[in-house]
């Protein structure tokens, strides 16, 4: 989230698109309401009319995988009807800025293509620059070759019309939606979009992100309170796991993972990753990504890490290859791992293709389950349709603490890392977490002091001491949250913020966006002062902690003009009175005023970008069908995104519509968690959903002869699964290309684990993913569905 | 007596079932077994039982106004009636009024189903199984009537479903304030919902549970005017009164005394 919960209560309008936050995200509907009683609008987007929508003020109904469509159009109607911020958009976005003369758009397809690698080379998406390396704007944005005149022209096709052809929205719901929505181009008008896995999941996933971010910046909502693009995490501390570079692709503090062939060395990878700018105005935050890899490099391997050997630099793993979900299933199912490690994890019930990922796992010699139930996971080798003597695995299922049986600090959506103390001892020999780790830690390194081996200089001398003492049992989650917070390496004296952290080695810094959440003064996530703060706006910067800085409202300087005036002053989030900012925490550090440095510090032009070279898939965004469609692309004349790579194992596993007529999607109900082996177990949750069951509408059911709890069998080629029928009018067809699509919706929390059980239906999502970050695409694909 | 009552406001709600899993936790009641959905929707179980004392209804989607749909979705339990049928025709005094709410005793109750019958929201149950829960305790006894105490019997100052609400659904605090405030409200809701209504001002005397609702409480199933007046005293008492006299020679055994109300009953009716 740019912004945070309690936030959402200062919005004018809420668009819910790609998220079902009253089912998923109970807690965040206090706030909705609140906006609400003061005279906010909700706006719910959804294929099916949700629990959200039941309390929306408009809601639209749209074909799974056709966002792009719905969100050109509102980005058409705002660019047409000049329903913008026009200042915010001149100085704090890129619209103004000339793009390269051969840069081009046809059909789909933006210039750099290389069709048999489905790549892009993205030297045609750069800026002009003048002779000082600066790019080139015209503030009048009437240059033809501006950001502006780009994406009026790009975004004239995605007409209502075009729209409701496309998503099966009515015109007029449609244009309910884009007024509403695009009223808040008044500077003190403000709107914020919430959104989660149904944006995220499909083969342009972030795309939908990128037409997000397009349409807040055209109307001036990012920074403003009330405002941004808010990303519903999906489980309690998800935030805090991306945070912390758990992702394949990035290290701590989102600081890319080097690659054996691109980064052969500390040089080239800082070279590689550390972006330039000539332009006065922009501070370009990444240009200090230097002083947090060395401070990382130093925390992990302490006195190893010199100067002269690159900080260690060369003792992380080099990645041959990226490793999203997908493709690790892929290479597992190759046989080319030997073990796993899963860590509350269960992607026998919550991975795509999920059966031949439950395949996958019968190639390793060994999985290791840690979690605080049997998992289908950790019970893969005893399925349905297997011979467990035919399986080699060697499965190990160790006991867990469960959130509460244990200490720490728990991220949530909007950035506060909130400290929990443990409120009973986990039972028997279940341990937490941390302490697995360390255990698991020592006995390796005892291994290669005792038998040697190849390369152990990375584990031995790692700087590794969580415990108080070597005959501690348990490691204290104190020390690793000081680590985390960075501190001097001579002194040991904890660091204020990252602003102090140096390139050479003198400071430790485990990850430097949480910089500031323990200094010397004590641990700030513990805090839980209850003074509302600057601007009466519920900032709370007393409760807990925030990254970066307790910044609580990210990009703060675009909510004000260049004279530092709030563009909204009625919720100011920070102001300038001449010689300093008071309010949030500013962003980009308090010495410069409003007019000495623009807003987007993440970029290296300084503004927001409209048009964008951050992704591979195209500056702007496009609409193109879900890799399984039921209908052609009415946009352009490719298919499915022409990034997104197939991987050629998958070949096979696509199926048309001629056989698999339905779009299937997924998603979660509120009584089950995730892959549900926590709330499958539990008699008062499986007393309010006790099955696996799909929602079909009436017109599908009369159809196919189904009548409401019908058992049913959804199929296609990836595999076959039972489900209770629920029919209802919550679920309509759309007319799209004269024909009438429907839609078999299903939840996710069922396998064959626990005291309820149920097939998964993932056994029926597909190995395919976005053509950036990889996320399967889970939200639309095909099925067919018959009475079972 | 406590001037406290209940707010629902169903225009809130967003169907989380948080209220139904806090009371069955707050009160150690057992889950209960079920399959698909045996109601509408996501309803489940069908309604109120003897181990299920607060429940989630949802009802099917009305789309007669296709710009805005309609998906109500209502919390219900005991509406703890300011005159209610159930404590009017208990034969043996077991229901009573404890500071203004509606209380069943369990060692008082002999399982008759008189007031299952009286209530015209169908809310006490009289339960067929025995509830024994992790810390031994017997929170559901055979034959006995149960329903919502208001979270009197395991006291707490706010009730566990209204403490769990997320959404602000569920309030809690003076009766007067609380009608005060939804008037406020269905003022407002009216913009949208023109038959947006309060239910519960003068149903059975007041009820300590009012509800706002979006449309009539017809719609609903709640019953209004006549039906949802307090029963005739003279009936109840006549039913009492035989019992009284039946019961002198049950000696004390709840199935005689069971089936002596039921006797009593039938006479009652045949006399009025």
């Amino acid at each position: 989230m740019t912004n945070h919960w309690i936030d959402i209560k200062n919005a004018d309008v809420i668009l819910i698109m790609g998220s079902n936050a009253a089912e998923n995200h109970p807690i965040s509907f206090k706030w909705v309401q609140k906006a609400r009683d003061n005279g906010g609008k909700l706006i719910v987007v959804d294929p099916r009319f949700t629990k959200s929508a039941s309390m929306a003020d408009v809601y639209a109904s749209l074909r799974p995988g056709t966002d792009l469509a719905f969100l050109g159009g509102i980005i058409n109607y705002a660019l047409q009807n000049d329903r913008i911020q026009k200042e915010y958009v001149v100085e704090y976005t890129n619209a103004s800025y000339l793009i390269s003369a051969d840069y081009k758009f046809n059909d789909g397809i933006f210039s750099g293509y290389d069709g048999g690698k489905r790549e892009y080379d993205k030297k045609t998406w750069g800026y002009q620059n003048d002779d000082k390396g600066i790019p080139k704007r015209d503030k009048t944005l009437q240059d033809p070759q501006c950001v502006y005149q780009l994406m009026k022209k790009h975004y004239a096709r995605y007409t209502p019309e075009k729209v409701e052809q496309i998503t099966g929205c009515q015109k007029e719901s449609f244009l309910k939606v884009a007024e509403l929505f695009t009223s808040t181009c008044k500077p003190d008008r403000v709107a914020t979009i919430m959104y989660a896995m149904g944006t995220t999941q499909h083969t342009v996933g972030t795309q939908n992100v990128r037409a997000y971010a397009i349409l807040q910046l055209l109307l001036g909502n990012i920074g403003l309170a009330g405002g941004g693009i808010n990303a519903l995490r999906g489980e309690s501390n998800v935030q805090g796991s991306t945070d912390a570079g758990l992702l394949w692709h990035i290290l701590t503090g989102y600081n890319p993972c080097p690659e054996a062939k691109k980064h052969p060395n500390y040089e080239a990878y800082i070279k590689a990753v550390v972006p330039k700018t000539n332009d006065p105005m922009s501070l370009n935050w990444w240009s200090n990504r230097p002083k947090y890899i060395v401070s990382m490099l130093k925390a992990w391997f302490g006195d190893a890490a010199t100067k002269e050997n690159d900080f260690c630099f060369d003792w992380l793993p080099k990645a041959a290859k990226g490793t999203p979900h997908i493709v690790l299933f892929e290479d597992m199912y190759k046989g080319m791992l030997k073990g796993g490690f899963f860590f509350g994890t269960n992607p026998v019930v919550g991975g795509p293709n999920s059966n031949k990922e439950a395949k996958a796992l019968e190639q390793l010699d060994w999985l290791v389950a840690i979690d605080l139930w049997e998992t289908d996971s950790s019970i893969f080798w005893k399925r349905k349709g297997v011979d467990p003597r035919s399986i080699k695995t060697e499965v190990f299922l160790l006991p867990a603490a469960s959130s509460v049986e244990k200490e720490g600090s728990v991220s949530n959506s909007g950035r506060w890392a909130q400290w929990r103390y443990k409120a009973q001892n986990a039972p028997g020999e279940a341990k937490s977490d941390l302490d697995i780790v360390n255990e698991i830690y020592e006995e390796v390194k005892a291994l290669y002091a005792r038998e040697g081996g190849k390369f152990p200089d990375p584990i031995v001398k790692a700087n590794w001491n969580y415990k108080h003492g070597e005959h501690e049992h348990e490691c204290d989650p104190h020390l690793v949250a000081k680590e985390i917070n960075g501190y001097e390496w001579k002194t040991k004296k904890q660091m204020a913020s990252f602003m102090d952290l140096k390139d050479d080695g003198s400071t430790a810094c485990g990850n430097w966006v949480y910089g500031g959440s323990y200094p010397q003064a004590g641990n700030m996530m513990a805090r839980r002062g209850q003074k509302e703060g600057p601007g009466g706006i519920g900032m709370y910067p007393e409760w807990s902690w925030s990254w970066p800085v307790n910044r609580r409202v990210a990009y703060n300087r675009a909510s004000v003009n260049r004279n530092g005036d709030p563009f909204d002053p009625k919720r100011p989030v920070i102001k300038w009175n001449g010689s300093a900012w008071k309010g949030d925490v500013v962003d980009g550090g308090a010495k410069f005023g409003p007019e000495a440095k623009n807003p987007f510090i993440m970029n290296a032009e300084g503004v927001g970008k409209l048009f964008s070279n951050g992704v591979v898939d195209g500056p702007l965004t496009e609409h193109f069908e879900p890799k399984e469609s039921p209908v052609r692309n009415l946009m352009n004349s490719q298919a499915f995104n022409p990034a997104t790579k197939v991987l050629e194992s998958v070949g096979g596993e696509f199926g048309d519509a001629g056989a698999y007529p339905y779009i299937g999607t997924s998603y979660r109900v509120v009584e089950h968690w995730q892959a549900g082996a926590m709330t499958r177990n539990l008699p008062w949750l499986t007393e309010l959903v006790p099955d696996m069951f799909c929602e079909i509408s009436p017109s599908l059911a009369k159809k196919k002869g189904i009548v409401n709890g019908d058992m049913v069998r959804i199929f296609n080629k990836r595999g076959s699964i039972q489900a209770r029928a629920l029919v209802t009018e919550r679920i309509q067809p759309w007319n799209i290309q004269g024909k009438e699509v429907e839609m078999v919706g299903m939840i996710w929390h069922f396998g064959a684990g626990c005291a309820e059980s149920g097939d998964s239906c993932n056994n029926l999502t597909p190995h395919i993913g976005d053509a950036n970050t990889m996320i399967p695409e889970y939200k639309a694909f095909l099925v067919n569905i018959e009475k079972a | 007596m406590s001037d406290n009552a209940f707010l629902v406001d169903t225009t809130k709600c967003q169907g989380c079932r948080g209220c139904q899993v806090a009371c069955k936790q707050w009160n150690g009641l057992p889950g209960e077994k079920t399959e698909f959905f045996a109601g509408p929707e996501n309803t489940n179980p069908a309604e109120l039982s003897a181990i299920t004392w607060n429940h989630v209804k949802f009802f099917p989607i009305d789309r007669s106004n296709p710009d805005r749909p309609i998906w109500t979705i209502m919390h219900k339990k005991c509406y703890h009636c300011n005159e209610a049928n159930c404590l009017a025709v208990c034969p043996e005094k077991a229901i009573s009024k404890v500071d203004g709410w509606t209380i069943i005793d369990q060692d008082k109750c002999i399982g008759c189903g008189a007031c299952v019958n009286a209530c015209v929201y169908k809310v006490p149950q009289v339960s067929g199984i025995e509830h024994v829960n992790d810390v031994g305790q017997k929170i559901v006894k055979r034959d006995k009537s149960h329903k919502c105490n208001a979270c009197l019997v395991n006291k707490r100052e706010v009730p566990a479903c209204v403490t769990t609400c997320p959404s602000e659904a569920l309030s809690f605090g003076n009766r007067a304030v609380l009608v005060k405030e939804a008037r406020k409200r269905v003022a407002e809701y009216k913009k949208d919902f023109p038959h947006a209504c309060i239910y519960g001002l003068d149903e059975f005397h007041g009820l300590r549970v009012i509800t706002i609702l979006r449309d009539a409480p017809e719609k609903y199933g709640l019953p209004t005017g006549k039906a949802a007046e307090p029963m005739e005293h003279a009936k109840a008492e006549a039913i009492r009164d035989t019992y009284a006299l039946l019961s002198t020679f049950t000696f004390g055994i709840p199935a005689l005394k069971r089936t002596a109300y039921r006797l009593s009953k039938s006479l009652a009716s045949k006399e009025v």
